[in-house]
């Protein structure tokens, strides 16, 4: 495998809310290589939005450490090793109906960070690198001159990511970028985001809900419940053999379009107290090689044995 | 065939062609005008805000009305005059031309409340916009702004009149030095509903200094606030400086002021009225027009009502 770039480690977040605390994520460990798409499953709430925004520093870590390439990044950190990370780690938000400038040019949306860091010698470059974010997301060089509110949705979300290309970043959290966006333009999203992958040498941590879309997208997967990590395996072997109950439930629930299928269909309601935690409490667990739960020893046992008879490829 | 083949070709299918936009090019400023010189409205009260202002500053130059000479104070046969051809508003008690007093009277209402207002609400955007970002600042500016609008505006410029003394930059003292505090505490407000708006967490990541964020991100979304701050500040500040005149704190009788006629003239109110109706008719149209004008800029000024 190829070398760390972005690792997370023992990682928990608490927001203060007066006198009460509200720990969104605990003891979260994960590592994204180079050139890899890492992906963040779980229902709303589950602090999967917390861990990007965590990594992207706009929350401050209360435990743990988040490391990028090889340098410590959380906590108070120097000014060039800030401008590095903003450089190099960027963010695709949630909704571009909300995260873009409503009162700026597409050519000043696009520029913003080359401006923050004069990553420019004179205005003509400026433009050149503004045009070439705005054709490698399929966007016309007339488009700059324009307003966010004169594109759809699925135009907008490809303008925040030409900001994001602008920067040149090694590493792109994009935080559930499709969910906002209708069906129809979601492939075309993807796929650009797949494209720029592979020309680029981009790694991603890729936060959604939706297994289907995680499944094409993600070379591993991460799946979190209540803040903390269920299971993590790469794509394939995660929907071969699910191990969590959460996980299982999780891929229960994702819609078959077969109207026999789905009607049979039993779905699996994830019920915590399934666990019998009293006596050993869970650790993380490499079940499979590359395949780790949380579960105790009694646990292991059992998952393991449930899928020592399958084959993964078969099922 | 052959001729199918002429007359028939295959077109190319362009993908970017989709992208295209066909509408105009969008300006923001470009429609806030449009938008405004559509109404008749405006472009009526505009044209009287404009000249009631054009005619305060021009008129008193060429009058060369000075309050303290009275050149007809000697001839009563000048005094309390109705209008008439001659003297269009009529005289005052001291035989000067109401005219004149009226429009260098205007011209001082407006000077104090256009320099009080640009000082008010240029240092109430700064210190607002600082405040709405700044976690360490806020309880500070919080208690001070707690105690001092406590009290109400009239008293605390009443006080410092009676502190600095009677004067024209005196007077902008007392309206400027606690002034800009409210309009502070509403630009707080107004930035810390658009601070943690994505499109603001998005510039954050891309490491956009403080100063940018507010001239770029923050100050583009307040141009219809600030134009209904401004509208609300100028006849608001014409008046305190009227109230202030009136209690007879404000100005010193040597300056002409719609205050200062008001404060004289009121003595006059059954003999004589045509030395209330006059200056108070011109104050009045003064004050409407820049609450019509700036209304309608402010509602022109959102681009909700672009198109």
């Amino acid at each position: 495998m190829s070398d760390v770039l972005l690792s997370v480690k023992n990682l928990e977040v608490t927001f203060k809310n007066g006198k009460e605390n509200f720990t969104a994520v605990r003891k979260v460990n994960f590592d994204v290589h180079e050139g890899e798409s890492f992906a963040l499953v779980g229902e709303s709430g589950s602090g999967k939005t917390t861990i990007g925004r965590t990594i992207i520093r706009i929350n401050p870590a209360t435990k743990g450490e988040i490391f990028f390439a090889g340098q410590k990044i959380s906590g108070i950190i120097d000014r060039e090793l800030d401008t590095y990370v903003i450089r190099n780690i960027q963010m695709i938000f949630q909704d571009p109906m909300a995260s873009l400038n409503e009162r700026a040019t597409i050519d000043y949306i696009v520029s913003e960070g080359l401006y923050n860091f004069g990553l420019f010698k004179d205005e003509n470059e400026r433009r050149e690198k503004v045009f070439k974010a705005l054709n490698d997301v399929g966007l016309l060089e007339e488009h700059a001159e324009r307003y966010p509110h004169e594109f759809s949705g699925g135009q907008r979300q490809r303008i925040c990511i030409a900001r994001v290309l602008a920067m040149e970043p090694k590493f792109i959290i994009a935080d559930e970028p499709i969910s906002a966006l209708d069906v129809s333009i979601r492939a075309q999203v993807l796929n650009l985001l797949h494209d720029l992958k592979n020309k680029r040498g981009l790694s991603y941590l890729f936060i959604a809900h939706d297994l289907t879309v995680v499944r094409y997208f993600a070379d591993r997967i991460g799946v979190i419940h209540q803040g903390e990590l269920k299971e993590l395996a790469t794509a394939e072997e995660l929907f071969a053999r699910p191990l969590h109950p959460y996980t299982r439930s999780l891929l229960s629930a994702v819609p078959m379009p077969d109207p026999d299928v789905e009607k049979h269909k039993s779905l699996l309601i994830y019920d915590p107290s399934v666990h019998e935690y009293a006596q050993e409490g869970p650790s993380w667990r490499e079940v499979f090689p590359g395949h780790f739960v949380l579960a105790n020893s009694k646990e292991e046992v059992e998952y393991r044995a449930a899928f020592t008879t399958n084959s993964p490829s078969r099922r | 065939m052959a001729k199918t083949a002429e007359r028939f070709a295959f077109a190319t299918f362009d993908v970017l062609q989709s992208e295209r936009i066909a509408g105009p090019r969008y300006s923001y400023w470009k429609s806030v005008f449009q938008t405004f010189f559509k109404r008749k409205t405006a472009i009526f009260w505009l044209a009287l805000l404009l000249s009631l202002t054009l005619m305060s500053f021009i008129q008193p130059l060429i009058s060369g009305y000075d309050p303290a000479v009275a050149p007809n104070i000697n001839t009563p046969s000048t005094w309390y005059q109705k209008p008439s051809a001659e003297h269009w508003f009529g005289t005052d008690d001291r035989g000067n031309d109401l005219w004149d007093v009226v429009w260098s009277g205007t011209r001082m209402s407006l000077s104090i409340a256009f320099i009080a207002a640009a000082i008010n609400i240029g240092a109430g955007i700064l210190v607002g916009a600082v405040w709405g970002y700044s976690k360490r600042l806020d309880p500070i500016l919080l208690a001070v702004y707690n105690v001092v609008s406590n009290v109400p505006y009239i008293l605390r410029s009443m006080m410092l009149m009676y502190i600095f003394g009677r004067g024209f930059w005196q007077m902008i003292l007392a309206m400027t030095i606690t002034g800009w505090l409210s309009i502070a505490f509403f630009i707080r407000t107004q930035v810390m509903i658009i601070r943690d708006r994505e499109y603001n967490l998005a510039s954050r990541c891309l490491g956009t200094p403080l100063k940018r964020m507010v001239t770029r991100n923050i100050l583009p979304y307040m141009v219809s606030v600030i134009a209904t701050l401004i509208y609300q500040e100028i006849p608001g500040l014409i008046n305190t400086e009227t109230i202030l005149s009136y209690l007879g704190i404000g100005l010193p009788s040597t300056y002409p002021s719609l205050g200062r006629m008001i404060d004289v003239y009121w003595s006059f109110v059954d003999t004589y009225p045509h030395m209330i109706v006059f200056p108070g008719v011109v104050m009045g149209l003064v004050t409407i027009s820049f609450y019509v004008v700036g209304q309608l800029f402010a509602d022109a000024s959102d681009p909700r009502t672009h198109r």
